[in-house]
């Protein structure tokens, strides 16, 4: 990211530790089609963080399992400190690349499936990819590192990121207030489904998907609700306004 | 040290009191000239469309562009496009509180009132559907702007015909000046990515091609404010000043968030 002297200037001003809330990359920029998108992690970075994650079934979300990766990837131990946040780097690797990697696992045929069912296979699809790569078992010590107080900002940037693209990949278009309670709800249900699933048992995981179901249905009953309020009052007003006019009330 | 105090200077003898009233934010609005447009993003301009460059990629169609565009582009892309499409919000709203009581006094401005709406409800899908391609979140003041627009339209409508169409002027103008801007921003970004040798992309030309096309037809909205008697409004130097104040800080706010 290159910086005008002015906005150097204002970075160099302030406290270190405060530096990297002025250089983070804004989000939620403009998505082109013509070129694809920068990925994620440097080539370094990636190497090592793939390679420790195979370490995460045996090691947990930890710095052993980093360093470790380090060492099959042919990087000094040393070169874990690419990674200040140590162990929740981790987490975030898992959270970004699955995110990323969402529109490859799941397509729809065209004209089949409506938003709804849509977003409902998207999130089993993203859960799955939990079991897939094998650390659902691990699972919970990563939600412990997303709640600690300095990883929370990035874990609900990661969330609300997941969110948008569950939403942008079935298809939805709206550009109004809804756009911020549909994400604000999915998030919400998102973070309860995961949570649920760590401690799922059966088969298949079919109480996860049933939990889903059941919450998505609250969401339908309850926006449902709230949309109708919302007409009816309009409808009244409407009608009211026109009532009036046809008094003669000059409005 | 002169230099530095011509603002202080301007109005010497003025009690505060005096300087207050709206006779001389009137006579400080006609003699000022508006040009402190250093300080924002989104700059915009009232020079003419005639003396736009013209890159010869505008006209024929392009290969698809493999370069990315830069991080502040993209930014510029994400702030423009959700300030176009709150400001087209915000037209439609007018328009649509503006016009029963408008219509209803005189009904001779029934097709002007209804051509005019279906151009800005054209301007708003328009950028519905580029907002929901590109991913470019709207703006979280959406429901502010519904009801600021509502209350504006019926206000204007409700003071008369003169009232109205100063209002339809003052908007019109910001937003011409504003597409205006951004059509010579994207303009400059073609030119330079020719002359790097670069592909523009069809991505970038269709949406230069829009901004045009919507910049045209606002600035044509302007015109028939004008011919209907805009400048004949009263009080029309605080009405427009008002106005106008107003939409440079929902464009302001609606960059950012």
């Amino acid at each position: 990211m290159s910086l005008t002297p002015m906005a150097l200037r204002s970075v160099l001003r302030t406290p270190t530790g405060l530096r990297p809330l002025l250089l983070q990359a804004p989000r939620a920029l403009y998505h082109s089609y013509e070129h694809a998108q920068p990925p994620p992690y440097r080539e370094a970075e990636s190497a090592i963080l793939s390679s420790a994650f195979t370490y995460v079934p045996t090691h947990g979300f930890t710095q052993e399992a980093l360093t470790l990766g380090a060492k099959d990837a042919g990087y000094l131990d040393i070169s874990t400190n690419l990674f200040p946040k140590g162990a929740f780097e981790l987490v975030k690797y898992h959270l970004t690349t699955q995110r990323l990697g969402l529109k490859d696992r799941i397509q729809f045929p065209d004209g089949q499936m409506g938003v709804g069912r849509k977003v409902r296979s998207l999130v089993l699809e993203r859960l799955r990819a939990n079991a897939d790569t094998g650390v659902i078992n691990r699972w919970q010590e990563a939600l412990a590192l997303m709640s600690l107080a300095e990883n929370i900002p990035a874990s609900l940037r990661e969330l609300s990121a997941l969110s948008d693209e569950i939403w942008f990949l079935s298809g939805d278009i709206s550009v109004d207030t809804s756009w911020y309670t549909k994400r604000a709800s999915l998030s919400a249900i998102y973070a309860a489904t995961e949570v649920y699933q760590t401690t799922d048992k059966s088969t298949d995981f079919k109480d996860t998907e049933q939990f889903l179901d059941r919450r998505l249905e609250e969401l339908r009953v309850m926006g449902g609700a709230v949309g109708n309020t919302l007409e009816w009052v309009g409808f009244q007003g409407g009608a009211l306004v026109n009532l009036l006019r046809s008094k003669g009330v000059r409005i | 040290m002169a230099f530095l105090l011509p603002r202080t200077t301007a109005l010497p003898s003025l009690p505060l009191k005096a300087r207050l009233t709206p006779l001389a934010f009137q006579l400080q609005t006609r003699t000022r000239n508006a040009n402190s447009n250093a300080h924002r993003t989104l700059i915009s301009s009232a020079a003419s469309p005639a003396t736009e460059p013209e890159p010869e990629s505008l006209h024929t169609p392009q290969p698809t562009r493999r370069q990315p565009l830069s991080a502040a582009q993209k930014l510029y892309l994400d702030k423009a496009l959700r300030v176009n499409q709150a400001g087209e919000l915000a037209a439609t709203l007018i328009y649509t509180a503006q016009t029963p009581p408008l219509t209803k006094a005189h009904p001779h401005l029934r097709p002007l009132m209804q051509h005019m709406y279906d151009q800005e409800a054209g301007h708003f899908k328009t950028f519905n559907a580029l907002l929901a391609k590109h991913r470019i979140r709207p703006t979280a003041m959406y429901p502010l702007w519904q009801a600021a627009a509502t209350v504006l339209g019926w206000t204007t409508g409700a003071m008369g015909r003169e009232a109205a169409m100063a209002c339809t002027e003052a908007v019109e103008t910001e937003i011409g000046e504003h597409y205006n801007g951004q059509v010579r921003e994207l303009l400059a970004w073609m030119a330079d990515m020719e002359r790097k040798g670069e592909e523009v992309g069809e991505e970038l030309r269709l949406l230069v091609g829009e901004m045009r096309r919507i910049r045209d037809e606002e600035l044509e909205h302007l015109d028939h404010a004008v011919q209907n008697d805009a400048k004949a409004a009263n009080p029309y130097e605080l009405l427009t000043g008002v106005i106008r104040t107003g939409c440079r800080g929902a464009i302001w706010v609606s960059e950012k968030v």
